[in-house]
């Protein structure tokens, strides 16, 4: 494109918003609410998912042994398991320890234990599995196989909560498409509808200027340009809103829930996520107006 | 410069708008294109300039076969050709200096260019104090000048006018049908649809005749007069 059609361009971009702020306003405000649920469900996802896998890391298989077991026959139990693809760590927790680490919870009610010997508490085994592997299927599957070892009587792992929780994340994966799709849908037709009013109220122009024998590029690509506008600062605002919200959640939740052990936790959207709504706001306004354009540009 | 073989236009079944025209105007000819309301003047035109298409024939401007034109043909085509209407078609919310440059903005003049041909040409019509205006302060005749100020930016050589006189009085038409004559000394081709008989009395052009969708008479040929 020449200068002289770029600079074109640029004014009449710069005159349509000046002479139809108010639907420039208002469309950028609606492409912002679409875009403002989606990056909302955005946020709520990669937030659990961080927790998942900050818990994860805290998730264990507890195995407990029979008694009759001594030192000398765990060790082989214990480098067995190691052995398994899925286990990042084994710790054994001796009789002993277990019954310290019982006294040292129930603290100064402590004394009811008085007289009870120390190896009622079975020896276990606390087994850590590898990030990729801390998820339900993989926490049941290992268990199935650690019950079947002799050496040992149960096996224990955190089953239902597990399950609910990656339920959730992957509803909220879900939810987020499909919601997002309909809002996306209705979003499109608003913007439409804008540049069909921003074509009706320049009808006289453009059919000057085709008259005169302006280019069709030359006359689209305005409408085209104030659509992808309209869809960045539609983004832009909502990333300001989904981060003041962020701000005040983040200092109300972990009083209100507490799940949370750490604020820190808490993270804005990824820099991929920024990307994909400024894109997405971006790509409603051009996809928008092209539509429009279609419909209503041939007429003449 | 202009060629029409066997021309049809159908805009509704059994009743057409224009019907085997034959017709050939040369480079630098001024024509009227006349006859009574009705009789086909603006679709011939419109066939012209693409602003409709021909049902059938085959339709040569300025070697183009306009009857084949994709939509950037359709555009090259109209660079070359200056178009007056009836209803002047200005932008009311523009002012006149904007509505004349404007023209040859959209066709790639840089702006500083575009807004100084503008203005040399409304000075050349007269409209040098009213070049700040907006066209709904313009008199009739002033909002005509401009009109055709636009149509000549671009520096057309062809000039298709569409009843250009029907809005002004006796005195102010003859004003703008010199104003043509001028355009057309510089080898122009004009044609100009009206069916404002006095006109062609008073200029004594080549005449075409219409009526009811058919070609009745041409003076280059016939010398048949205005009835
Ligand atoms: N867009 C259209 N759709 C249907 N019919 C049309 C259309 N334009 C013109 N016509 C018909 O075609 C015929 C020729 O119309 P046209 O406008 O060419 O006449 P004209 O000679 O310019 O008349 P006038 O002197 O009143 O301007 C008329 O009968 C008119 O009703
Ligand atoms: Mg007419």
């Amino acid at each position: 494109m020449r200068l002289s059609r770029i600079s074109f361009v640029f004014r009449r971009v710069l005159k349509s918003f000046r002479e139809l702020l108010w639907t420039h306003i208002l469309t950028s405000g609606t492409m912002a609410m679409t875009l403002f649920i989606f990056g909302g469900f955005l946020l709520i996802q990669q937030n659990l998912h961080g927790l998942l896998k900050g818990w994860g890391s805290q998730i264990q298989i507890f195995a407990y042994l029979e008694n009759r077991l001594t030192a000398a026959e765990v060790e082989p139990l214990v480098n067995r398991l190691r052995g398994y693809p899925e286990v990042e760590s084994v710790r054994f927790v001796s009789q002993g320890e277990a019954w310290e680490n019982f006294k040292k919870s129930l603290g100064s009610q402590s004394g009811v234990l008085e007289g009870l010997s120390a190896d009622i508490l079975p020896a276990s085994l606390e087994i850590a599995l590898k990030a990729a592997y801390r998820n339900h299927d993989s926490l049941a599957g290992v268990a199935q196989r650690l019950r079947t070892e002799k050496d040992i009587s149960e096996v224990e792992y955190p089953e239902e909560w597990m399950a609910r929780f990656s339920l959730l994340v992957l509803g909220i994966q879900w939810a987020k498409w499909i919601l997002g799709g309909f809002l996306f849908m209705a979003t499109l037709l608003i913007v439409g509808n804008t540049v069909k009013l921003a074509i009706l109220a320049r009808r006289e122009e453009i059919e000057i200027m085709q008259l005169v024998g302006a280019p069709a590029g030359l006359i689209k690509t305005p409408f085209v340009i104030e659509g992808m506008i309209q869809g960045l600062l539609g983004a832009s605002l909502s990333l300001l809103f989904l981060w003041l919200l962020f701000l005040f959640l983040s200092s109300q939740l972990p009083f209100t829930l507490g799940v949370l052990t750490d604020r820190a936790q808490l993270r804005f959207l990824e820099p991929e996520s920024l990307a994909l709504l400024l894109f997405l706001g971006w790509a409603m306004g051009a996809v928008g107006s092209l539509l429009s354009l279609r419909r209503f540009l041939q007429r003449w | 410069m202009i060629h029409l073989f066997r021309v049809s236009k159908i805009y509704a079944p059994n009743y057409p708008a224009l019907v085997d025209i034959h017709l050939e105007i040369e480079k630098g000819e001024f024509v009227f294109l006349s006859g009574p309301s009705g009789a086909g003047k603006t679709t011939l035109l419109k066939l012209l300039f693409r602003g409709e298409e021909a049902t059938e024939g085959q339709i040569i401007v300025n070697g183009r076969n306009v009857t084949r034109l994709n939509g950037r043909g359709v555009a090259r085509l109209r660079q070359e050709i200056g178009l007056v209407f009836q209803e002047f078609r200005l932008l009311p919310t523009m002012t006149v200096l904007d509505n004349v440059a404007l023209a040859a903005e959209v066709v790639g003049t840089p702006v500083r260019e575009s807004r100084k041909k503008a203005f040399n040409l409304l000075r050349e019509l007269g409209l040098k104090d009213r070049h700040d205006a907006k066209p709904p302060a313009l008199s009739g005749g002033e909002q005509q000048r401009v009109a055709i100020a636009r149509a000549l930016v671009n520096d057309p050589i062809l000039v298709l006018a569409d009843e250009p006189t029907g809005n002004l009085d006796a005195e102010m038409a003859d004003e703008t049908m010199r104003l043509f004559a001028r355009i057309h000394d510089r080898g122009t081709t004009i044609v100009i649809a009206t069916h404002d008989a006095g006109l062609l009395k008073r200029f004594s052009y080549r005449a075409v005749f219409l009526q009811r969708g058919r070609l009745l008479g041409d003076s280059k040929f016939a010398g048949e007069a205005a009835t």
